[in-house]
């Protein structure tokens, strides 16, 4: 592979992730308005916020593409004026990186659901160790954090791992992804055939 | 955002600096403990906040109401359920302490604190000097930060397809339905041809790009030249010697015994 990211693999990237971004701030709207039910109603919804990472890797499936689609949503809901300032993007960075170390763990060969799950699944641990440092969570008490955890668990995997996968797929069905995605030997054996 | 305002001194402190500068004062805000100190530096971060980003103050406390509920959500769940030794009121799973209490407010504070701090930037700060300083200063390599500003730009584009998607429904009779499957259906009608269009869309723009010998080469000229200034002295003294002023005074006059 020639050095990185091409730019259109970037640019096409951080668009995807910028209209992630936005629809991250209405996201944090519906947040707020669920949070007062208490209880951790909220962090069902809360896997919303991982999402860019596993879409933009699914779409153009190279290295380095989690974790620049999810710092690039998290800059761009900051810059839209994000109520939660520069928490978005510090939790932004590192819940990338987990999603980006799960792709590598899987040297970016695979591009199942299962895959996107794991890495749904990665995001929210990173998003948990920021809350231990942020806010505290470990002063919760047990059974508190315990809902907490698997609420926010659960939320992840629907939401970064099953929905992602699903809106890839019909994108795909669009043909779109075929103009970004790098190609494999299975188009060069269709080249062959004649 | 596009808002007219004064220019202030904060304004003409360097982008890159700024951002750097809040973000070492975020991480070490997520290592201080001590509630007084906290509430210190939050109310020198304030101060910055709600006098000099040069907007009406109408404004700024419209901006600020989102602040109250995140002061009240992040602290409530530590207050009414941590754990602590000096239980003041308990009923049924609520058990409010004296420690759970104290570090609820801290949450808080915290999450105030980076909240100010984080809108202080995003007023004070045009996302493309943002970007042209972060190549001039940090060595950000061009091809991140034109895309950035190409993304930046799209967002109008994006909302108007999203009316234009929006009427075309109004127009078919597309009736509102209920429950999940409308939902299902409704995310699907919005986000796929919004989607695909900014995915074809920068596609097109890359290749232009390209077509029109972009280069990834750092020196490159600019059109818009930053440099440092006494501003940016100014701006990190300040932040020192909040820190510093904050420590001294929280142990010195702790806001907290003279509420309490």
């Amino acid at each position: 592979m020639k050095k990185g990211l091409k730019l259109t693999d970037i640019l096409v990237t951080i668009v995807i992730a910028v209209a992630f971004g936005i629809v991250y701030i209405l996201w944090g709207s519906i947040y707020y308005s669920v949070k007062p039910l208490g209880l951790h109603l909220d962090q069902l919804i809360y896997g919303m916020w991982f999402i860019a990472g596993p879409v933009a890797f699914l779409i153009l499936r190279k290295p380095g593409v989690a974790l620049l689609a999810e710092i690039a949503a998290a800059s761009g809901e900051f810059f839209l004026g994000s109520p939660w300032g520069l928490t978005v993007l510090l939790y932004g960075v590192v819940q990338g990186l987990f999603a980006e170390l799960l792709f590598m763990a899987f040297r970016y060969k695979k591009f199942n659901m299962s895959v996107a799950v794991l890495a749904a699944v990665a995001s929210c641990l990173g998003s948990v160790i920021m809350d231990f440092a942020y806010g505290e969570i470990g002063a919760l008490s047990l059974w508190n954090l315990s809902l907490f955890m698997i609420a926010r668990f659960l939320g992840s995997i629907f939401f970064a791992g099953v929905t992602a996968y699903y809106l890839v797929k019909v994108l795909e069905a669009t043909g779109v992804t075929n103009l970004v995605r790098p190609v494999s030997s299975k188009d060069y054996a269709e080249l062959d055939q004649k | 955002m596009n808002l007219t305002n004064a220019e202030t001194w904060l304004h003409k402190v360097n982008p890159s600096l700024k951002l750097c500068v809040l973000l070492v004062l975020c991480i070490v805000a997520l290592f201080i403990h001590d509630l007084n100190y906290m509430m210190n530096i939050t109310i020198g971060v304030l101060l910055l906040f709600l006098f000099f980003t040069g907007h009406s103050i109408k404004r700024i406390l419209l901006l600020s109401i989102p602040f109250c509920f995140i002061f009240i959500s992040t602290s409530s769940a530590m207050i009414l359920f941590g754990q602590g030794e000096t239980v003041w009121f308990e009923w049924g799973l609520i058990s409010i302490s004296e420690e759970s209490f104290m570090r609820g407010l801290l949450v808080g504070f915290r999450a105030l604190l980076f909240a100010a701090l984080g809108l202080t930037f995003s007023l004070t700060t045009r996302p493309v000097n943002l970007f042209y300083s972060l190549m001039q200063q940090v060595k950000l390599k061009p091809k991140y930060a034109y895309s950035f500003m190409a993304a930046l730009r799209l967002i109008p584009i994006m909302m108007e397809e999203f009316q234009t998607i929006r009427n075309a429904m109004k127009v078919r009779g597309f009736k509102r339905g209920k429950g999940i499957r409308s939902v299902y259906f409704k995310m699907k009608a919005y986000s796929i041809p919004l989607l695909s269009g900014s995915i074809r869309r920068a596609h097109r723009i890359a290749v232009a790009m390209e077509a029109k010998r972009f280069t990834d080469t750092r020196d490159r000229t600019y059109y818009y030249e930053f440099g440092f200034s006494r501003k940016d002295h100014g701006f990190i003294l300040y932040f020192f010697i909040l820190l510093l002023a904050g420590f001294y005074l929280s142990i010195q006059f702790p806001l907290l015994s003279l509420i309490l």
